[in-house]
């Protein structure tokens, strides 16, 4: 088994064993969505165009909400140590952590998420377009947010410090991501391409800027 | 993205050549604004085990981690041509998973072909398969050091190991299993150097480095302040 492969199976092991988390993070997304109705009031007009932003919303926050801890436990146990010297290298470190966390928080969400549409009355014909854009959008917060936690782990103030600095860099997501689920002309609209490619942009450069990140963040403040 | 050998920024590759081992080259480091290694060279060739002894806060983990990279070099030069495997204050477990599926993943991060009896036996080294296949986070201090110890046990042969006080919290038992297996990896042309307190590896031990400490820091403008402890 690669390096790589490896270290995803390792996130995966903990992250059963810490599965209550993940039930934790599913009540945080339900919560949200039903607080909308709650505050708006029960007026179909209003409520029915926001069913979208809701979804897109509640899942934002509950896939950063799970951030803060991403490498703290692995610097704190001395697996980072462990990482830095072994055949796998930082850069796919952040990859396999980026790619656990979203098979643990991401993909139950979008499993969540019909059930979340039929609450909201959303129109069957909206789920397809829906379901690709938050797919796509899922992974691209995921990837933010390795970003994101991998600079907040350099300083000792991690978690708030980490939300100032992604919400404003997932506005494109959100923005291209919403569109895209609304769109009206079939499921590959120009705004899901555009997704794909602030995506695409945050693949390639999540993992590098997080391998630095941890390198710079572990070097300079010595432990 | 292999960084073993290469990454670590002061490694200048021109010494490379020259011999296995290690070789420090007036080496400084800085913690925070204050020096705690300055001017230090060193040099370990193949099959020699070194105890650096010298009192708290003379930059024994400091060289260690500045050694396996994980700390910043303000000037001078590392070159190490061997693997390196580093057990530190942490241990490099996880409390959430068994020991040995710590084991394993640890093995397989570092493509070390290591099978389920070749886990075996180096859990076996350390007394450990008793309690290998609890979670870590029900473990005693001395136990999930003695986890973190077995690693040693899979590692290349010619890889240099790198030990910050491993028998801190460690039994008697396991202080000699660990005498037995620097000198068995000292023997099959492998490296060691440890930071330690205790009499480790006393009876084995052909070289010392000793850290004095700089007290630089506490009287400033005696010159005398930055020297080091020499190398015996």
């Amino acid at each position: 088994m690669s390096p790589f492969l490896a270290q995803v199976e390792r996130d995966l092991m903990i992250a059963w064993q810490n599965r209550q988390d993940l039930g934790v993070m599913l009540i945080f997304f339900v919560i949200i969505i039903a607080l909308f109705p709650l505050a708006i009031g029960a007026n179909s007009a209003v409520l029915d165009p926001l069913g979208v932003p809701a979804i897109w919303i509640a899942a934002l926050l509950a896939i950063l909400a799970g951030f803060d801890r991403l490498f703290a436990q692995d610097v704190r146990d001395g697996w980072l140590d462990q990482v830095s010297l072994s055949r796998l290298g930082l850069g796919w470190y952040a990859l396999a952590k980026a790619i656990s966390h979203w098979l643990t928080a991401g993909l139950p969400l979008l499993i969540m998420t019909p059930l979340m549409a039929i609450m909201l009355n959303i129109p069957t014909i909206q789920w397809p377009p829906l379901l690709i854009a938050l797919l796509i959008g899922s992974m691209g917060l995921t990837l933010l947010g390795v970003i994101g936690a991998a600079l907040a782990e350099g300083s000792r103030r991690g978690g708030a410090l980490m939300a100032l600095l992604i919400l404003p860099l997932a506005v494109p997501l959100l923005i291209f991501g919403t569109l895209a689920s609304q769109s009206a002309d079939g499921i590959i609209s120009p705004h899901l391409m555009l997704l794909g490619a602030v995506f695409a942009v945050l693949l390639a450069l999540a993992p590098l800027v997080a391998a630095s990140a941890l390198e710079i963040g572990e070097t300079e403040t010595g432990l | 993205m292999d960084n073993r050998n290469q990454s670590k920024k002061a490694i200048t590759p021109a010494n490379t050549a020259s011999d296995d081992g290690l070789l420090i080259d007036q080496l400084s480091v800085l913690r925070g604004m204050a020096l705690v290694i300055s001017k230090l060279s060193f040099r370990q060739r193949a099959g020699e085990i070194c105890c650096m002894t010298g009192p708290n806060g003379a930059g024994k983990s400091t060289l260690l981690r500045a050694i396996a990279g994980r700390l910043s070099i303000a000037e001078g030069s590392i070159t190490c041509s061997v693997p390196l495997v580093y057990v530190g204050h942490n241990d490099g477990l996880s409390g959430a998973i068994t020991g040995r599926e710590n084991l394993a993943g640890w093995a397989k991060i570092n493509r070390l072909l290591a099978t389920e009896s070749d886990i075996d036996t180096a859990l076996a080294g350390f007394a450990a398969s008793r309690f290998s296949d609890l979670p870590v986070r029900v473990l005693s201090r001395g136990q999930r050091r003695r986890l973190a110890l077995a690693r040693l046990a899979l590692a290349p042969s010619d890889s240099l190991l790198l030990l910050d006080e491993p028998n801190a919290g460690l039994d008697q038992a396991s202080n000699d299993s660990l005498d037995q297996l620097v000198r068995r990896h000292a023997d099959g042309g492998g490296m060691v150097l440890a930071a330690t307190h205790l009499d480790f590896a006393a009876i084995a031990t052909p070289r010392s480095l000793h850290l004095a400490g700089i007290t630089a820091g506490m009287t400033a403008g005696k010159s005398s302040g930055l020297t080091h402890g020499g190398i015996e």
